[in-house]
């Protein structure tokens, strides 16, 4: 009787256990298989998302510490980019913003520029933040003038999409003076690590 | 032979798990915005569906009936990984745009649904046939909504790059409503009354 008991308790658990074997073992292989590809795939995502900002750029690298890009053309740094997160109407907005190189030997920040990586907002409104016509109002300003213009800036918001466009605003103005410190002082590591 | 057609043509009309069962209608509703989404969410439904139900089909003479339930959720949640490691490593844009709806494929009853109900009770044959049909029924299902939100919420129905149609008018005025969220439950909802209204499902 007791035996049957333990017959029955361990079956199931032993059954279970090889299950969950033979899974791990196929898991594993398959991350083996797959992970090389994944890794280029990432790569391959940032180059091109880069590459929109920066058409020159034939190399960049990335720095941990401070979460930035550093874009090369010709072994010379052209620029920096980094990831931005707003909070929109729909939810959260990925924006790329690009800096010029000038931020290491002039006082002001400027912007080369912004894409919007991936976002949920409205159809017809909140999505034209994709649209160059909003986009490209960042192209070549300081940070100082990164704002709405409602609040003395030079952004332009979208008729009916308040809520988005600032959020692009604040999120852009707010990652840009963060940032840009943190490169500043990091400056002799990026290069460097670069060179 | 009979038996196995019949399993084939059950879940692609008389038991269609999207529009009869009603099973598996988050991924449904959240990824029908374009067909390409919807193909992608088919093949992905249809390799786990099939896998699991030949795995479940096979080991269900061994399988412990206390321990089931955390058996197939294991074998499932493995064959659901595999699919999204593969997607993410050889198509990284549409493993993108059906984002956390991959992983979500181990909650999704349809295919729970089925290595219960039928692949541990079944032969290997009539499980294929069972999670073939099922998986089909979900794509016709899951496509035909995605027309209708496509083509009514952008006006253009382009499938993996190819123009195929741009409806005059409702691409510059798109009814953008039909590729939110709402839209979906619309679509849905106005398919399924029509379908039973006009008999092709049969509502008892």
């Amino acid at each position: 009787m007791i035996k049957n008991n333990i017959k029955q308790e361990i079956i199931p658990v032993a059954f279970l256990t090889i299950v969950v074997c033979a899974s791990v073992i196929l898991l594993s292989l398959t991350n083996d298989i797959t992970s090389e590809n994944i890794e280029k795939a990432k790569n391959e995502a940032v180059k091109s998302m880069l590459n929109e900002q920066f058409p020159s750029m034939d190399d960049y690298s990335y720095y941990e510490k401070s979460d930035t890009y550093t874009v090369f053309s010709n072994d010379k740094i052209v620029g920096y980019a980094f990831m931005a997160n707003a909070n929109g109407y729909g939810g959260s907005i990925e924006i790329l913003v690009a800096l010029e190189n000038t931020l290491l030997t002039e006082d002001d920040i400027v912007i080369h520029g912004i894409s919007v990586i991936s976002h949920s907002e409205t159809p017809g409104l909140g999505e034209r933040i994709v649209e160059t016509v909003f986009s490209s109002q960042f192209n070549g300003i300081t940070t100082d003038e990164v704002a709405l213009k409602d609040n003395g800036g030079k952004i332009d918001a979208i008729s009916g999409a308040t809520i988005s466009s600032s959020a692009v605003v604040e999120a852009v103005y707010k990652n840009a003076l963060e940032k840009a410190k943190e490169i500043r002082e990091n400056k002799d590591l990026n290069f460097d690590e670069g060179s | 032979m009979k038996a196995i057609i019949e399993n084939l043509m059950n879940g692609i009309i008389k038991s269609n798990p999207v529009l009869v069962l009603l099973l598996g209608l988050c991924p449904t509703l959240a990824v029908s915005t374009s067909i390409d989404n919807a193909f992608g969410m088919t093949a992905a439904v249809l390799f786990v569906l099939i896998s699991s139900n030949i795995i479940v089909s096979l080991i269900r003479k061994f399988t412990p009936e206390r321990v089931r339930i955390p058996v197939f959720i294991v074998i499932i949640a493995t064959l659901v990984t595999i699919v999204d490691l593969s997607m993410q490593a050889f198509l990284p844009a549409l493993s993108k745009s059906l984002g956390i709806f991959i992983p979500l494929i181990v909650v999704n009853c349809i295919i729970l649904g089925r290595a219960e109900a039928f692949a541990s009770k079944n032969k290997l044959p009539n499980s294929i046939m069972d999670a073939l049909g099922m998986g089909i029924g979900f794509g016709i299902a899951i496509t035909i909504i995605s027309f209708f939100r496509q083509v009514i919420g952008t006006g253009d129905l382009t499938i993996f790059d190819i123009k195929i149609l741009q409806v005059p008018g409702l691409i510059d005025n798109p009814m953008s409503i039909f590729i939110l969220p709402m839209g979906a439950f619309l679509v849905v909802s106005i398919l399924i009354a029509t379908l039973r209204y006009t008999g092709v499902i049969n509502s008892g």
